[in-house]
Parts: structure tokens; C-alpha cells; sequence
């Protein structure tokens, strides 16, 4: 492709992104907006010094929830996934099939019914309104995608690095963890971060799991949208997608330069 | 020390009996190849010995000790992949030092080890380079440094050569050959290449179906090839029946003088390599060779390859002249101290 041309479609693509991120910056700097008006007629912090003093507490909190909640769901679907997928990539065995049906499963059903289905369950186990029961719920959505990362990753692994090591001297556990890790690390970032920002992005289960007991940034999003203060609302989705920005300036960075090819 | 002794193996995989009876021993200092074609087996012995799988029966001797209970990362005996495998999070330098670090080994003693392995494989001044940017033939000269840096007693070469062009191939094996003269380190090379085992190593052992058909020499195995099979897998044709009798092979390609040691009466089978077959066209007057007609030929650059009808039977000439076409009358000639007999039923 041409340079001006590509820089044409980089550009388009630039602006389906960016432009509904640009109302929502105006809407959290605008003290009054009212239609037919194209900008705000009067500017202000007013939004943001509500999110940072008067619900700064609030916000802080469910801050520290849905990070504490989506990296202990992320961390957990990676120790699960990284032996899943190596089986599914590496081995063929009976039901293999099955097992993949069964991973869409969660993705395929609606995520209410699954939360509605696993709330009647959680409430028997004392599992609802809990941190537990919340990160329980997540891993249902979260998990069959971090096994997907990873069963792809696992299925263009060449165990032969393994063999080797073990004949340079290196003995199981050290193949592990100094073979197996760094060459699948690239995918376990990728699953890990799939995993995070999803548990971080889920609503309707932590709503129905945690029982407004557990007030993930989601949760408190949607109380503050409801009250229909919309510069209040803008400047806290633009909290709620910062991670999200910060994961993809990551994963842009650390994993377009970990490029395994030419070596295998 | 490094001496290999392989008794009574037999390897299966799954259901599927892949190696059986499987009996080879290689003397200490020695470069042996053990070639076969692709599927024959033969990596999946280099792995028996390098203890990456287990055999279902028989046992693998190192120095005379068994060590069919010990884990590969303790066997003395390190695998050189057809693939080089290096780390690609790791530089060359990291590459190399991975099994002395294995080992526990000091900084400073790794780094000497390391930067002799590096000017015995000329890989100096690439120590810092990253994998991916080496060449193929540097990749698999880091990959032989990083296993010959350990100074295992046996060195297992599973095609190292294979994936490289065939300039390169050439010079990687001769520095291996180089290596091992000077190391005097204990190789088994495994190859399909016959020309490539002949070339490279002391003996050959050559494997056809999971079955180790003759160990030797590589002149022996190429000029005394111990059946029809190993004569044809070293490109040889031409193979004829006849019967000996008062020290004479009489065949449909005529009576040869083989000599009083063979015994008389039964039917062998014998050949003779089309290269040691003479070939000319057809002169007027008296001649003393076979006469035949051209059936085909094919041009293979310094020989060519020609096809005679002598009677009802095909003779495979390989000639360095190019003089010859279809439908042409020719005369060969096969000096009767080329043929080879085989042993009787």
C-alpha cells in the first residue's frame, strides 16, 4: 500500500476510534451543554473535581475492586489455561471436540442466563456476594477465551525445545520455567490481558454475583449514569477505559518486538 | 571415555514396532554414522540414547554402564537436533552457556569453555548476536557449539546438516569431521544421505526397516554390500542370477571367472555398479564384450546414465560420456573382478 493511502486509512480508522472518545472528553469538561448547540457553552472541572473529592472515595474503591477482582480472575485463568491449552495444542485425545464445544459454551449462552443459572448455585455454596463468587462468575466468561489464546499458542510450540534443554542437562522443572515460560510469554500476556479487560468490562454478572455488595467500577458507572448527571458520567467511562488504553499501549510495545519467527 | 553399546533394543510406538533387535556397538573416539531412509527410525534411536524415550526392551551401555534409569539431563550423552532449536530469548553467548550454566558451572570457567567452543565452530564475534540474526548455517553451528561445549561422551547428530544448502552442507561437515579429529569426541551422525555417511564417518551402520543390515567400513559397505538391498540402497543396479560352477558365474549376461572360492551349483545372486561397467559403441570385426541396443539415456552432467537391451535383460551403464542415443548400437563390457557375488540362501 501506498504511504498516502495507508496514512488515509490509518486516519479513518483513527477517527471511528477516537470520535466518540472526543464527546465523551467534552462532556466531562462541559458545566452546560444544551441542544441545539454544537459545543459546550460553558466549560469546566466541575466532573472531575466530583469524581476526585466529593466521590473520590467511591471512585477509589471501586477502582481498587475491579482491579483487585480482574487480576486475581486474570491471574487464575492463566494457571488454568496454560496446562489446557498446552493439552489441546500438543495431544490428541478422546472428546477433544467436546471439550472445545463446551469452551464456546459460556461465549455462545447469553451471560445473563449463565449468571442467573450460577446465582441460584452460588447462593447454596455462600459463594454470592462475595469477592469469590464474583471472580467465579468472571472466569466463566474469562477462562474458555485465555484456553483459546493458549491452545493456539500451544498448537505452533515445538516441543523439540523441550527435548533439547532436557539433553543439555536442564531437568523438568527447569524446562518449565526456564524453556516452557519465556517462549509461551508472549501468549500469556495476550491471555492474561484478554482475561483482565474482560473481567474488568463485566456489569451484569458482578451485578447479579456480588449483589451491589461488591461495587466494581462497572457498577458504580452505571448507579452515576442512572442519576443522569452526564459530565459526571463521561469523566468516570473515561476512567473506565484507561486501562484499557494503557493495556493496548502495552501489548503493542512489549509483544510487536518479541516476534518468534525465523527461528523455529 | 565414550563408548556406546545398544543391546537387544526394540522401541515401540503405540501398538507399532519400530526398532527390533536393534544391536550397535560404537568405539570410543570413533565417528559412526547410522544411516537409513527417512522413517527407517533412526532418530527415534538417537532419542532411546539421549533418554528422551524409553525403550520397551533391550538396554543402553555408556562406558559400560547401563542408563536405561537415568533422566537425559543426567546421560552423557547430548542430542544435536535437525532443527538448530536455539532459544530465541536467548543470544548466541546465553545459547551456548545454557548446559554448563545447567551444570552450576562459575562465570568465568563457562566463558572460557564458551569462547574456545565459539573459535572451534568459528562463531567468534557473533557471542552478542540474537538467534534470529543468524543465518541458517550459523544457526546450526551454534546449535553444535552449545552441545560440544558440555564435552559429552557421546555426541548424538540427528541430520544437522539437512536443512542447509549444499555449499554450506559441504563446509558444516567438514567441520565436523575437523571437530572430531580433533576432539576425538565419540559421534553417532545419523543420516539418510549415503554419500554424506560415506564421506563423514570411520564406520557405517546402515538401518532399512528397523533392522540394522550391515555395520562397517564405508568402503566395505560400498564395495561389498552385505545383500541386494544394501547394494541397492547404495545406487547399485544391475543385479543378476547365475550359478557357479568349477569357479565360473554362468548368468544370462554371460560366463565370468569369480574365482574356486565360491561354491559350485547354487543359484546367486550377483551385480555389478553401472559405473564399473564399460561402454562403446559398436566396432566392426571381432569384439569380446556384450552386444546391446540404447534404450535410454539420461544426462546427469560429469556421467550419464545409460540403459542398454542386452537380450532379455537391461544393463544400467553410468559413463562420463556423453556419446550415446536411443536405438544406438553399443557393446559393454563387465570386468568379472567388479562383480559381486552374494552369500546363497
Amino acid at each position: 500500500m501506498k504511504k498516502s493511502s495507508r496514512r488515509f486509512f490509518g486516519s479513518i480508522v483513527g477517527a471511528t476510534v477516537g470520535l466518540p472518545f472526543l464527546s465523551l472528553v467534552l462532556w466531562s469538561f462541559a458545566e452546560r451543554w444544551f441542544y441545539p448547540a454544537l459545543w459546550p457553552q460553558a466549560w469546566g472541572l466541575r466532573a472531575w473535581r466530583y469524581i476526585t473529592s466529593t466521590a473520590g472515595f467511591q471512585v477509589m474503591t471501586a477502582i481498587g475492586h475491579s482491579v483487585v477482582v480482574a487480576a486475581v480472575t486474570a491471574a487464575i485463568a492463566v494457571v488454568i489455561a496454560v496446562p489446557a491449552g498446552r493439552a489441546l495444542g500438543q495431544y490428541d485425545f478422546k472428546g477433544k471436540d467436546l471439550v472445545s464445544v463446551l469452551l464456546t459454551l459460556p461465549i455462545i449462552v447469553p451471560p445473563l442466563c449463565v449468571a442467573m443459572g450460577l446465582h441460584l448455585w452460588f447462593i447454596r455454596l455462600g459463594l454470592a456476594e462475595t469477592y469469590a463468587g464474583v471472580i467465579g462468575v468472571h472466569l466463566t466468561f474469562c477462562l474458555p477465551y485465555a484456553i483459546f489464546v493458549l491452545w493456539g499458542v500451544f498448537a505452533n510450540y515445538n516441543p523439540d525445545f523441550e527435548d533439547q534443554a532436557r539433553s543439555l542437562g536442564a531437568s523438568r522443572a527447569v524446562v518449565m520455567a526456564r524453556v516452557m515460560l519465556p517462549m509461551i510469554l508472549p501468549g500469556i500476556s495476550v491471555a492474561a490481558l484478554f482475561a483482565f479487560l474482560l473481567s474488568w468490562s463485566q456489569y451484569l454478572s458482578t451485578l447479579i454475583i456480588g449483589g451491589g455488595r461488591v461495587t466494581t467500577l462497572p457498577v458504580l458507572l452505571f448507579a452515576l449514569m442512572g442519576s443522569g448527571d452526564r459530565p459526571v458520567a463521561a469523566a468516570v467511562s473515561l476512567v473506565f477505559v484507561a486501562p484499557a488504553f494503557i493495556a493496548l499501549l502495552f501489548s503493542a510495545r512489549h509483544l510487536g518486538n518479541r516476534s518468534l519467527a525465523g527461528v523455529r | 571415555m565414550g563408548e556406546l553399546d545398544l543391546k537387544n533394543l526394540r522401541i515401540d510406538y503405540g501398538a507399532r514396532m519400530i526398532i527390533r533387535d536393534f544391536n550397535l556397538a560404537v568405539r570410543n573416539g570413533e565417528m559412526m554414522s547410522l544411516l537409513g531412509p527417512s522413517g527407517a527410525g533412526k532418530t527415534t534411536i538417537l532419542k532411546a540414547i539421549a533418554g528422551l524415550l524409553a525403550p520397551a526392551a533391550g538396554d543402553i551401555l555408556i562406558d559400560g554402564q547401563s542408563v536405561r534409569d537415568v533422566p537425559p539431563e543426567k546421560r552423557d550423552a547430548v542430542m544435536v537436533f535437525q532443527k538448530p532449536l536455539l532459544f530465541p530469548f536467548m543470544n548466541v553467548a546465553q545459547n551456548i552457556g545454557f548446559g554448563l550454566r545447567m551444570q552450576g558451572q562459575p562465570g568465568r570457567e563457562a566463558r572460557r569453555h564458551i569462547g574456545a567452543i565459539l573459535a572451534l565452530t568459528q562463531l567468534e564475534g557473533l557471542e552478542h548476536r540474537k538467534v534470529h540474526e543468524l543465518s541458517g548455517g550459523q544457526q546450526q553451528r551454534v546449535a553444535l557449539a552449545r552441545a560440544l561445549v558440555l564435552k559429552p561422551s557421546v555426541l548424538l547428530l540427528d541430520e544437522p546438516l539437512s536443512n542447509l544448502d549444499a555449499n554450506l552442507r559441504q563446509r558444516m561437515r567438514e567441520l565436523i569431521q575437523t571437530i572430531q579429529s580433533e576432539t576425538r569426541m565419540t559421534m553417532l551422525f545419523v543420516t539418510h544421505d549415503q554419500s554424506e555417511a560415506l564421506m563423514i564417518s570411520h564406520r557405517v551402520a546402515l538401518l532399512l526397516e528397523g533392522r540394522l543390515r550391515q555395520v562397517g567400513a564405508p568402503r566395505e559397505l560400498f564395495y561389498q554390500p552385505a545383500d541386494p538391498e544394501v547394494a541397492r540402497f547404495f545406487g547399485g543396479r544391475n543385479f543378476f542370477q547365475g550359478h557357479v560352477r568349477d569357479g565360473k558365474l554362468h548368468s544370462d549376461l554371460g560366463v565370468f571367472p569369480v574365482g574356486p572360492q565360491n561354491g559350485n551349483g547354487h543359484v546367486r545372486t550377483a551385480t555389478i555398479r553401472p559405473e564399473d561397467i564399460r561402454i562403446a559403441p559398436r566396432a566392426t570385426g571381432q569384439s569380446r564384450g556384450l552386444r546391446g541396443r540404447v534404450v535410454k539415456t539420461r544426462f546427469e552432467g560429469s556421467s550419464t546414465r545409460v540403459v542398454v537391451a542386452c537380450g532379455a535383460n537391461e544393463v544400467m551403464v553410468l559413463t562420463p560420456e556423453d556419446a550415446f542415443r536411443p536405438g544406438q548400437e553399443v557393446e559393454i563390457t563387465v570386468p568379472p573382478e567388479k562383480i559381486r557375488l552374494f552369500p546363497g540362501d
